[in-house]
């Protein structure tokens, strides 16, 4: 499509403001009655059936994938125009398919559309727009997190067929999608990250089993995958075989891309809602807790002022956005802890057992259990700290003991660690 | 080198920026801030009047009263120029003098008089700061002959710089500001050994200085209360800038040492202990750069934010100021222990930094305050 014949963006606007009263639901003006902190988010089946269906009818009129090309099931338009329509439909109910939902058009897709064959994009892209293919992530390996190049899950070729064995872990929201998106070893004979290859494995297929993982608030949104040989072809590849790292390397800056979104925002005034929450059940008498709440505070305007720094960053030099975005991961993954303790702290017994009237101190206790999610998921505090300390700060790299070898190598000499070198 | 407060600073603020640095590495390199620590004393008066032409002291006063911008937004030029300052441990008083120049701004637009003085601070004549007291124990007394000013700040930076003092103290008609003459009979400035010696310390009493109707600035009560908020996180802001300009300079000299540096057959920054242990202390000056730059912008913009993100601003860089020199100390291990090395210059200037214009603690009360929390 030639940008001559793009709509521009005052019609589009117009349009998108017609078909949206037309066919999208008002957002509620009252509040929905709030879940209580210790009840558990989770769709059923007939609420994500609905949710499918309110994304085909997007799909339908044209406002799915606003920016993926055209050939695709797309509209080839401009972030421009997606910003249009997102503001026009920003007081309406837009399609919620629940965390995986957001890996797929946040993450998979946009990965999948850099990196795969057209055969393939043509093969499943409009089935993710119409709501009929939701993708997670099988990412992780038990065996193999932060060094996600050492995974062990593996893919053997078998004629024109590919077998997979191993096993995933902290698949989000793996239980209800359509599909996985699998890294996978595909040769042991060479350095890890050289062996790698991505496939996309249907949640039905024969030999893949989901477990829900209970996580320790009680949740399940977590899943870990066994696979026992099952079956793939080559036509659920994506991208080059043993070329998987440089699809991770573009799948993990869409993940941080998402991660950072939200560090950016404007200037506020007054504390934070959980924070003001908290306070008003606690009461402003004891000076100690007081104190608390302005370290709190404290910290929380400067994790935005961090993030609107770190956004000024990146305008100045967009090449140095992957490494800068650790520091907000880090910022998160030191200071979520150190802000729940002090949360704790003020809610005091509240927060050691509650009833109905009484959910500050729940919510204080839940965040508590919360708290290290960013210092572990998606690299650890300790990655981050490597990325800073050598990407930003230019400091030399540790030696490294498995970037050379066959992978094979690396898995034997490990079990035989006596720490010399050469 | 220069501080990169902002990623992309206007043309006209850069321009400020490089004359800046350009003037500061000639008239006071890092060895006349050593000769000052061993008492010698700097053109102090060449000084001033090089920075005024450079346009560091109009930066909050009005155009008609011969100031003016760089950007449209006086307090963050100022933070510039000031976080410059800091990573060169520049000597005198230039967010007190900046608080001055601000009250006695703000006293001219409604008519009050001290528009001469305002001239002299503006052109680099003088030097003037505020001599504050988070107790505000001074008192000024209606007695026969008019007012007198009463009472001891117990340190003041570079005191026996100044030509003019602003003093906030109690009286009858409630919070009250007063322009004294340093040399004004009953004021005494007392040479204190201080914990910077970048800078010079001074005890300041008032022993009945005779005060009259022109002295005061602005109108005691409610008024004088707004004012005295605002100079303080104007203060606290600049002060919080100077850090941050002071925590960059000793974290790229840690980090240059932790890769020169070598044990155990490695440069020490490829162990992850040290490297780890700097990524933190950056990231504690990446935080403190954006929050010192938001305080700023919004303040200067009179945003509703403003008075959070100053008092935010203060109570975070106090703490994390002397966090970052503990570390880089770490760093340089033995060597940071010698007077011959810039490391407790940077040290002695962050801890001095964090307890002048309102300790982190006192700045978390304020915080309160402006948050609305109610107690």
């Amino acid at each position: 499509m030639t940008g001559t014949d793009r709509p521009d963006l005052d019609s589009y606007r117009a349009a998108a403001r017609v078909w949206i009263e037309a066919n999208l639901v008002r957002r509620p003006t009252a509040e929905a009655p709030r879940r209580k902190p210790w009840e558990i988010e989770e769709q059923t089946p007939e609420e994500l059936a609905e949710q499918r269906a309110l994304q085909r009818r997007l799909h339908e009129g044209g406002y799915a994938g606003i920016t993926w090309p055209v050939e695709y099931g797309g509209q080839g338009l401009t972030r421009e125009h997606e910003r249009a329509f997102l503001d026009e439909a920003a007081g309406y109910v837009l399609p919620d398919l629940g965390i995986a939902g957001g890996a797929t058009f946040g993450v998979c897709a946009p990965t999948m559309l850099a990196h795969a064959s057209r055969e393939f994009l043509r093969r499943h892209i409009p089935r993710v727009l119409a709501g009929e293919l939701i993708v997670s992530q099988f990412f992780s390996d038990p065996d193999a997190g932060s060094d996600l190049a050492a995974v062990r899950t593996q893919a053997v070729r078998d004629g024109d067929r590919w077998i997979l064995n191993g096993s995933k872990i902290w698949s989000s929201g793996a239980y209800y999608a359509d599909a996985g998106m699998c890294l996978a070893r595909t040769n042991w004979d060479v350095p890890k990250h050289r062996g790698l290859t991505w496939f996309l494995v249907p949640t039905d297929a024969r030999g893949l089993t989901i477990e829900r993982i209970r996580q320790i608030n009680g949740d399940s949104e977590f899943c870990q995958e066994f696979l026992d040989d099952v079956e793939l072809t080559d036509d659920d590849v994506i991208g080059e075989v043993n070329g998987g790292w440089t699809v991770t390397q573009t799948m993990l800056l869409y993940e941080r891309g998402a991660g950072s979104a939200g560090g950016g925002s404007a200037a506020h005034t007054g504390l934070r809602a959980d924070l003001a929450e908290l306070l008003a059940e606690v009461g402003t008498d004891d000076p100690q807790v007081l104190d608390l709440v302005a370290r709190n505070h404290v910290d929380d305007l400067a994790r935005a002022a961090l993030g609107r720094r770190l956004l000024a960053l990146m305008t100045a030099d967009p090449t140095s956005a992957g490494s800068l975005a650790s520091y907000g991961k880090l910022a998160s993954g030191v200071l979520d802890p150190v802000r729940a303790n002090r949360m704790m702290e003020i809610a005091g017994h509240r927060a050691l057992a509650w009833g109905e009237p009484s959910e500050a101190g729940a919510h204080a206790a839940l965040g508590l259990l919360n708290s290290r999610f960013m210092a572990i998921a998606g690299g650890t505090s300790q990655m981050q700290r490597n990325t800073i300390g050598e990407r930003v700060l230019g400091l030399p790299r540790e030696p490294s003991f498995d970037r050379s070898k066959p992978f094979r190598e690396v898995v034997r000499d490990a079990r035989n660690w006596s720490g010399a070198v050469g | 080198m220069t501080v990169t407060l902002l990623p992309s600073p206007s043309e006209e603020q850069a321009m400020l920026l490089d004359a800046s640095v350009r003037f500061m590495e000639a008239a006071v390199p890092l060895a006349t801030v050593r000769e000052r620590a061993d008492g010698a004393d700097h053109d102090d008066a060449g000084y001033r009047r090089a920075a005024a032409e450079l346009g560091w002291f109009g930066l909050l006063a009005d155009e008609a009263r011969g100031g003016g911008s760089a950007s449209g937004n006086g307090v963050l030029d100022a933070a510039l120029v000031a976080a410059e300052r800091g990573a060169r441990l520049q000597p005198g008083p230039y967010p007190g003098h900046s608080a001055v120049v601000h009250a006695l701004d703000a006293a001219a637009a409604v008519g009050a008089e001290h528009e001469q003085v305002l001239g002299e601070l503006v052109s680099g004549a003088a030097w003037a700061t505020w001599a504050f007291d988070s107790g505000a124990s001074c008192e000024l007394r209606a007695v026969d002959r008019g007012l007198e000013l009463h009472g001891e700040v117990p340190v003041v930076a570079e005191a026996d710089l100044c030509a003019w003092l602003l003093v906030t103290a109690r009286s009858a008609d409630g919070l009250t500001q007063v322009l004294v003459p340093a040399d004004a009979a009953g004021v005494t400035v007392r040479r204190l050994e201080g914990l910077d010696v970048s800078r010079h310390w001074g005890a300041v009493r008032f022993d009945g200085v005779a005060v009259g109707a022109g002295d005061l600035v602005g109108t005691a009560g409610p008024a004088s209360e707004r004012l005295v908020a605002e100079q303080a996180r104007l203060a606290a802001v600049l002060t919080a800038a100077e850090s941050v300009g002071t925590m960059r300079a000793d974290l790229d000299a840690a980090v240059q040492y932790a890769k020169d540096r070598v044990a155990f057959g490695r440069p020490i920054g490829s162990f992850q202990a040290v490297k780890h242990l700097l990524a933190d202390l950056s990231l504690w000056a990446e935080m403190a750069t954006g929050l010192v730059v938001a305080a700023a912008t919004s303040l200067g913009h009179g945003d509703a934010g403003g008075p959070e993100q100053a008092h935010a601003a203060k109570a975070f860089v106090a703490e994390k100021g002397i966090e970052v020199a503990h570390g880089c100390f770490q760093v340089f291990g033995g060597i940071g222990y010698t007077w011959e090395h810039d490391q407790h210059l940077h040290l002695r200037r962050l801890a001095a930094d964090a307890e002048s214009f309102g300790s982190a603690a006192w700045h978390r009360s304020q915080l309160l305050d402006a948050a609305g929390v109610s107690r």
